[in-house]
Formats: structure tokens, C-alpha cells, sequence
């Protein structure tokens, strides 16, 4: 870490390499300096905690995949993972390097941010937590210092089995960016209505965001036709997606609609499994 | 840096610049041209190779990191005797048209079923959604892995 700070910006820490290696070939000037960062056992594993489920920023997808603790508490985190780029990208990329290159369409994101997932940061001058929206700044950017890496993430303990399902559109099953992903995660009371509904969604903002309206407009109401239908438009509302060579805005918004319907039916039906 | 480590069953070392590629090294310093170098940013596949026993992309992965480990290329999998079963269903049924991709789909379906000897149509794709041929349709490809599990399988149990 003092080695990353001292070199400030001509420094970088390396995790699975997946998208740093490939930046190093393409501006071969930029970095002077080479962290490796994937080995560090204060950074890896997977272990449930009294506080949850915790991840180490340098488990890689594969790892996510296999791991029969995450399979068990949070499934939906291990159809993210297998979402991501394909077989030989997922035993080298990391959820903390996909968190850190902070792309909107990061495939890891919704779904973690739909179980409230806090990022906890480690500096040179301690240890800090925030919920992992707000490690999210801009594309491209999150709130890490330049002495500090992303240690680890933590699903709090009472979401795990928290009903939740996520959704990836993209063009293709492999290798493909997501035109919008999508994770929704919701209670059902007692009496069969909504209880902390989350709707989180990615590739339609400069930022994974959460649909906070959408949200709210379900609150309290039963999982039926009428109210996920009007959450679903609610979230459209909340957007800001953009034109690109892979879909038009007005595609994405239609993509948000359907999928955050298809999402939030899901984790419904889930919770009324259970 | 002098990376040291194991290929095909051979301890090889190399002195290399700290931002060589696993690829690099292969290609460039120790001769072993048989993965290839394709899109170079980990999208194609090609460059497939086996590091203690999960597949990656070589062009990723800086051979610093492979340091002491284990490594299996293509050129690791058959002996001058034998082809590897893939080689030989591959061959048999025309799995290869330009053979770009062969090496990379060859390690991509070896890591696959040294975990899993008999794997589904539906395994198969997702264990070669990494890597690209554009001449084949992948349909022969995916028959003549199906048909090497079966004869790997087999020769398991006799064995």
C-alpha cells in the first residue's frame, strides 16, 4: 500500500489481470509500477462470520462459483459470477477487480448491491466500511484513495437466503457485455406482502444503481400483476441509460421494464417457496 | 525477472521484462508455439492454456505470476507414440477446418474433462463459451469431445 501511494498515479495493484493486463498492452506508458496484490491472505477466502457472509475482494469468480457456502446462502451471487466473460477469464478475474474497474454493466454488481453488500476498504491508515453503492463514483471510478484497496465484501447476515434473483441481458451467453443487468430481492410478511424490496441495475447509469422509487412503489403491497408491473415502470423513471453501439437508450429502458418485472416476480415466487 | 516454472512436466526458467505475458514466455521464449496469440485481450481464446489445472488465457496473465507453478499447453498432451483421445476425435471427425482455434479449444475441453470425464451438450458449450472458431460451426467440435470423454471414461475404468 505505501508503494501504491508513494507512486500515486503511475502505480497500479494487480488482481485477476483481466482488464488491467489488457489497459497495460493498449497505453504500455502509462504504469511504472505493478502491485500483485492476488495473493494476499487478508484479501482471499470465503467464510461465514456473525456479522455474514464474507468475501475476500481477490476470490475469484470460479472460486464464487464452487464454493458450496455461497452456493447455499446466496445462489444468485454464483449465476452472476457465472455470467461473467467465460470459463478462462472467470479463473483469473476477481469480484474485487470487476468492482474496481467500477464498468456500469459489471456483472457482479446488482446482485450484491440487491443483498446490501458493504465494501470494506483497507488503507495505510486503517480500515473503513460504506455500502457498495457508494464505493461507486462514475465509470471508472469509485471512492478508493490511492493508498487503499478494496480488502473485502460482506452480505450482512440477516440477507442471506433473502429471496433474490438476477438477470443478464446480453447479445450473446459468453463474452458479452450486459445491455442491462438486473437483480431484484424481496421478503414476503406474514401476511404475503412485500417487505425490503431492493431493485438494483446495471449498464443504464454512469453508476450500478438502485431503483429507490421503484422500490419504495412495492413496499408493503402484494407481489401481483398490478404492483410489480407499476414498480417495473417506476424503475424505467429512475434511469439515465445511453446510446451505444450495442443498444439504443430507448431499448435499455424497454430491457429495465421487462427484466426488473421478470426479476422481482421471481424473487417473489422464491419467497412464497419458502 | 527470472521466472521459473513447470511446462508439460519440464522445470523451464526464463529471464524476462516484469510485463511479459504467460504467452510471451511460451511463444517467445521457450519455443512452445502451440498456443497461439489471437485477439490479445482475452476475448478469442487461443492462447488457452492449463495453470495448476484451471484453464486461462495466457495473453492475461503476466508470467510472473505463473512463477513456480504447473503449466500444460498442447504441446504437452501428446507423446510421439499417441495422440491425447481429443487429438484423435478432433482428427477423426474434422473438429479443425483452419486450425486456429484448435489448440485453445483442445486445452479448453481437457480442463473440462479432467473434472468432469462425462460432460452434457449443454457443459460443453459453457466450457468453450471462451473460445471462438469461426469455421466450424462448433458442432463437430463439440461431438468430438463428447466422443473423447467417452473413450477417456473408458479407459478410466479398465484401467
Amino acid at each position: 500500500m505505501a508503494l501504491l501511494a508513494e507512486n500515486n498515479s503511475r502505480a497500479r495493484a494487480l488482481a485477476g489481470g483481466t482488464d488491467l493486463v489488457v489497459d497495460l498492452k493498449h497505453a504500455p506508458g502509462d504504469v511504472d509500477l505493478l502491485v500483485d496484490i492476488s495473493q494476499l491472505p487478508e484479501f482471499s477466502g470465503i467464510e461465514e462470520t456473525e456479522e455474514g457472509l464474507r468475501i475476500g475482494s481477490m476470490v475469484t469468480f470460479s472460486e464464487l462459483m464452487a464454493s458450496p457456502i455461497v452456493n447455499q446462502m446466496t445462489p444468485e451471487i454464483v449465476a452472476a459470477s457465472h455470467t461473467v466473460g467465460a470459463v478462462q477469464t472467470r479463473n483469473l478475474g476477481t469480484i474485487g477487480g470487476n468492482l474496481v474497474t467500477c464498468v456500469p454493466s459489471a456483472d457482479s454488481a446488482p446482485s450484491l448491491l440487491a443483498l446490501d453488500a458493504i465494501a470494506t476498504i483497507a488503507g495505510s491508515d486503517g480500515k473503513r466500511s460504506v455500502p457498495l453503492e457508494e464505493f461507486f463514483v462514475g465509470p471508472r471510478k469509485t471512492i478508493l484513495e490511492p493508498h487503499e484497496l478494496l480488502a473485502e465484501i460482506l452480505i450482512p447476515k440477516k440477507n442471506l437466503g433473502k429471496p433474490s434473483h438476477f438477470i443478464k441481458f446480453g447479445l450473446r451467453k459468453g463474452q458479452a457485455l450486459a445491455l442491462v443487468n438486473v437483480a431484484a430481492a424481496l421478503y414476503l410478511n406474514d401476511d404475503g406482502k412485500v417487505a425490503e424490496p431492493r431493485i438494483a441495475l446495471g449498464a443504464v447509469a454512469p453508476t450500478p444503481m438502485f431503483a429507490r422509487k421503484a422500490e419504495a412503489s412495492l413496499d408493503g403491497k402484494r407481489p401481483n400483476e398490478e404492483s410489480l408491473l407499476e414498480a417495473a415502470r417506476v424503475a424505467v423513471s429512475e434511469i439515465k441509460p445511453i446510446d451505444d453501439f450495442r443498444a439504443s437508450a430507448n431499448y435499455r429502458r424497454h430491457l429495465v421494464q421487462t427484466l426488473t418485472y421478470r426479476t422481482l416476480k421471481r424473487s417473489a415466487e422464491i419467497a412464497s417457496e419458502q | 525477472m527470472i521466472v521459473k516454472l513447470k511446462v508439460n512436466g519440464e522445470t523451464r526458467s526464463a529471464d524476462v521484462p516484469p510485463e511479459t505475458t504467460l504467452l510471451k514466455l511460451l511463444r517467445e521464449h521457450l519455443n512452445l508455439t502451440g498456443a497461439k496469440l489471437g485477439c490479445d485481450v482475452g476475448d478469442c481464446g487461443t492462447c488457452t492454456v492449463i495453470v495448476d489445472g484451471e484453464s486461462v488465457n495466457s495473453c492475461l496473465m503476466l508470467a510472473g505470476r505463473a512463477s513456480g507453478r504447473e503449466v500444460t499447453t498442447i504441446e504437452g498432451l501428446a507423446s510421439s507414440e499417441q495422440l491425447h483421445p481429443l487429438q484423435e476425435k478432433f482428427e477423426e471427425l474434422g473438429a479443425l477446418q483452419c486450425g486456429f482455434c484448435g489448440p485453445g479449444m483442445i486445452i479448453s475441453a481437457k480442463a473440462l474433462l479432467d473434472k468432469n470425464p462425462e460432460p452434457t451438450v449443454f457443459e460443453v458449450k459453457d466450457a468453450l463459451s471462451g473460445n471462438l472458431c469461426r469455421c466450424t460451426g462448433y458442432t463437430k467440435i463439440i461431438e468430438a469431445i463428447l466422443d473423447a470423454g467417452r473413450i477417456m471414461s473408458t479407459a478410466e475404468a479398465k484401467s
